[in-house]
């Protein structure tokens, strides 16, 4: 029963937003806040307060399989390079291995003391080396072919983007012409830490309409430290 | 604004795409949002398997019901959470669990003399964390019990071994605190 004093409405919304009223009581309770905007806005500060406290727990490690099913019972396509561009160790160790393959192959590398590089693939084909990032000392980024490049259409462009974390989400570098060389300086490209992702992506001329790839991915990878 | 705001500004834009059928705006909220969920529905249930099966649920019906969402009552972050914790708390009750498992705030020391002081940060997640902390041991434990585990006051007062009016009276004692506290 909802009570006449105020005082007591009052303390009624604290202890159901906290979990302690149950059955017929909550859902009396329900009722009520879906009548009374003021009770209802009571419950909705307090719900947002009570983030606070959530957030004192650390973040748990997500299983691997619960985003495939999830995607699966929602019935989400998303495309399947969204998820390597998320997580998998995968393109860290063929980035690693790729890395060692190429400085057995080509020598030590004469630019100014590199401290990350990376190699970019082709999704899918590991073994095909498309593009090489090396970050020198001093934070630039110097992004070179490795193999002659595909022609694209003229009416599409090549961006290039770096996603540090998931929270901030992908950032563009820029656009890139196929098959040329091109220096970031260290102010555009920010830090650069393990793992993090790069990629190139086919957009439409001028590159994505959104703050995010819109197109496929040509290339990818995660640098690994020197 | 400092990375907790931006991401809980984030947390909004980005279930506001959901709203608009983004699936990888949805990906994204899951990643940004998923592992302290998970990390509050383990505390819920006591349970791994419970509380993937939960936070699973929790995002199915948070991609249906995207729609529902309305940012002028609140944040995305608040609306998620609630999602979570009314899931639990109505579909799943904890069994009673030892009272000495730890609880987020169980080492923060009582208070000064004048308890239940406020915290003047407009800020009101870190207002909750201070308002906490100017709690009496006594008063916050029971309610931090609610909290994280989902007890009932029946639950609280037997895992506490602590007569059901005690608890009651020293939970609303609590509530009452921080509410002034909050300044709600």
């Amino acid at each position: 029963m909802i009570p006449d004093n105020q005082e007591e409405q009052r303390l009624l919304i604290a202890e159901y937003v906290l979990g302690l009223h149950r059955g017929e009581q909550a859902v009396e309770i329900e009722r009520w806040l879906a009548e009374d905007e003021q009770a209802a806005r009571q419950a909705a500060y307090w719900r947002e307060h009570w983030v606070g406290a959530a957030e004192l727990l650390e973040p748990a490690r997500l299983p691997p399989g619960l985003w495939r099913r999830l995607a699966r019972e929602t019935g989400i396509a998303v495309p399947w390079w969204r998820g390597l561009w998320q997580s998998t160790p995968t393109w860290r160790f063929a980035s690693a291995a790729l890395l060692v393959a190429l400085v057995l192959a080509v020598g030590p590398l004469r630019q100014p003391a590199p401290i990350y590089t990376v190699v970019l693939q082709a999704p899918g084909e590991a073994a095909q080396p498309g593009w090489r990032i090396t970050v020198s000392d001093n934070g630039d980024l110097q992004l070179t072919p490795l193999v002659q490049q595909a022609d694209y259409r003229a009416d599409r462009s090549v961006q290039f983007w770096t996603l540090e974390n998931n929270a901030k989400g992908p950032r563009s570098l820029g656009l890139v012409e196929p098959g040329r060389s091109l220096v970031i300086p260290a102010e555009q490209v920010g830090g650069v830490e393990s793992g993090q992702l790069f990629e190139l992506t086919l957009e439409p001329p001028g590159g994505s309409p959104e703050p995010r790839p819109t197109g496929p991915v040509l290339f990818i990878g995660r640098a690994v430290a020197l | 604004m400092d990375e907790s705001n931006h991401e809980l500004e984030q947390a909004t834009v980005l279930l506001l795409a959901c709203a608009r059928g983004d699936g990888t705006a949805f990906q994204r909220l899951y990643r940004l949002e998923a592992p302290r969920m998970l990390a509050l529905a383990r505390r819920l249930t006591g349970d791994p398997g419970l509380a993937e099966e939960a936070l699973q649920d929790t995002f199915v019906q948070v991609w249906r019901n995207a729609t529902r969402f309305r940012p002028e009552k609140g944040s995305a972050r608040a609306w998620l959470y609630a999602l979570l914790r009314y899931r639990l708390i109505n579909q799943h009750r904890r069994a009673g669990r030892d009272e000495a498992e730890a609880l987020p705030g169980d080492d923060w020391p009582d208070p000064e003399p004048n308890p239940e002081q406020c915290s003047m940060q407009s800020d009101q997640r870190r207002a909750m964390q201070e308002c906490l902390r100017g709690l009496q041991g006594d008063r916050r434990r029971p309610i931090l019990m609610a909290f994280y585990h989902g007890f009932t006051y029946e639950q609280i007062a037997e895992t506490l071994a602590v007569p059901l009016g005690t608890i009651k009276s020293r939970v609303r004692t609590g509530l009452k605190g921080l509410q002034e506290c909050l300044r709600l």
